[in-house]
Parts: C-alpha cells; structure tokens; sequence
C-alpha cells in the first residue's frame, strides 16, 4: 500500500493531488427502499483489517512528509438491488474469508420483503471516505 | 435482475465538490469497467489514464467508451505499485476503491 502511494507521488506534478476514496471502516447497512424512504433492516458483520492497514499506510506518508492531507469528506453510498436474488449474488462475491456468512441477514431482508408492496427495492448502504491529500516537497 | 450503484450519485458529487477538475491531467488506479471514469469525464478534465489490472474489466470500459471520450479517456491494463508513465506527469491521481 505505500508502495502504491510512492509510486502516486512520483507520477504527480509538483503540489499535485491524491484522491483516496474508499468505503469507510463502517458496518454496511441493508434495507428497504430507496434515498429517503429507506429503512434499515439489518447491520452487516464485516472485518476491517485492510481497511486499518490502508490508514496505517496514509499515516506513514503523511508522517514521512510525502503529502499532506488536505480535507477529508463522508457520505453514503448506497448499491440498490431489484431482487432478492441480485443481493444474495452480491452478498455471495465476498470471499468467505474476508467476511462471515450473511445469510441471516438474508432470511431477515426476505421476511421483511414479504411484507412491502411489490417493486421494493433492496438497497445496501454503506458510509464512503473521500481524502484529499496534497503531494509535498521533500 | 439488476445492481445499481450510488444511483444519487452522491460519490460523484463528493469528487466534485473537493477539487477543480477542468483541463486537469488525471491518473485514475482501479477504474474497473469505467463506471467512475465517465462520470469524472463530465467535468472536463484534459485527460484521464484509468487504470485497472482485470483485462476483463478493461475491455469492458473500451467498448462502453463514448465517441466523444476517445481523445479524452484511455484505459490500459495496469497496478498502483508500477504505472508505466514518466515522473511528474499529472495533477491528480484517483486511487478508486484501491487502497
């Protein structure tokens, strides 16, 4: 990861920019509903290791003096589904490793499904980190 | 059966607000099937490298490449760690789901 940020510094201009977005070390959350109607139905159970260590890695570039972080901004992003059958395929892209079994999650999300109006859609949203860091001199 | 992402477009409102894209030459590392990429486009920028190491995901964004983006946008196979261009080439580098 370091190595990606050296290598990012030596392309930039003089006083260039890093852009680093990335989902943020948050539990993602899926529900029902969309924008402003969405409602939450369960939390996910994720595992942030590469998370941390990729904000290890800022901090060392920032402490050496390779950049300097300029701002940093937040928002939801949310991945809307029109099935049961799109998030059970998302879900089943984790590779188990990476993150425990959903399918409780799953059960839950259906039997809430059950209950809404046909064209409810699925929508599994999730808190976004957006840094800016400025390419310093050394 | 269908996934749309960040249908608000609030990831794309974000980038927006944070920087002045216009006439800037920009690396982007992680561009996948070019779903970000067109949207940065918007904001004319002079130039956009994206990167993605999938040759899959590289073919993918070639073919959904607008004919008004060809001169703007260039996808090539590639990684963060080795990017094969010269030293002091861009003014912003996009690290896109990458770290």
């Amino acid at each position: 990861m370091v190595h990606a940020l050296t290598e990012a510094r030596r392309l930039l201009k003089p006083n260039g920019l890093l852009l680093d977005l990335r989902p943020a070390a948050s539990h993602r959350r899926a529900g029902l509903g969309e924008g402003k109607r969405w409602k939450q139905v369960g939390v996910m159970r994720e595992n942030f290791d590469d998370d941390i260590a990729s904000d290890r890695a800022i901090r060392q570039v920032t402490r050496e003096g390779l950049f300097k972080q300029e701002s940093v901004v937040e928002f939801d992003l949310d991945r809307v589904m029109d099935t049961l059958q799109d998030f059970r395929a998302w879900l089943d892209d984790f590779p188990g490793d990476k993150m425990p079994s959903h399918d409780w999650l799953y059960k839950r999300v259906e039997r809430t499904l059950e209950k809404e109006s046909n064209g409810t859609k699925i929508a599994v949203r999730g808190l976004m980190r957006l840094r800016l860091l400025r390419k310093l001199k050394q | 059966m269908a996934l749309v992402m960040d249908p608000a477009g609030a990831e794309i409102q974000a980038l927006k607000k944070i920087t002045n894209w216009r006439g800037k030459r920009v690396l982007e590392v992680g561009s996948g099937d070019g779903r970000l990429t067109l949207r940065l486009a918007k904001f004319n920028p002079a130039k956009i490298i994206a990167l993605d190491p999938d040759p899959k995901s590289i073919r993918t964004a070639r073919k959904n490449l607008p004919q008004k983006y060809k001169n703007r946008i260039e996808y090539r196979v590639g990684n963060a760690e080795h990017v094969k261009q010269k030293a002091n080439q861009f003014d912003s580098v996009v690290f896109s789901w990458v770290l």
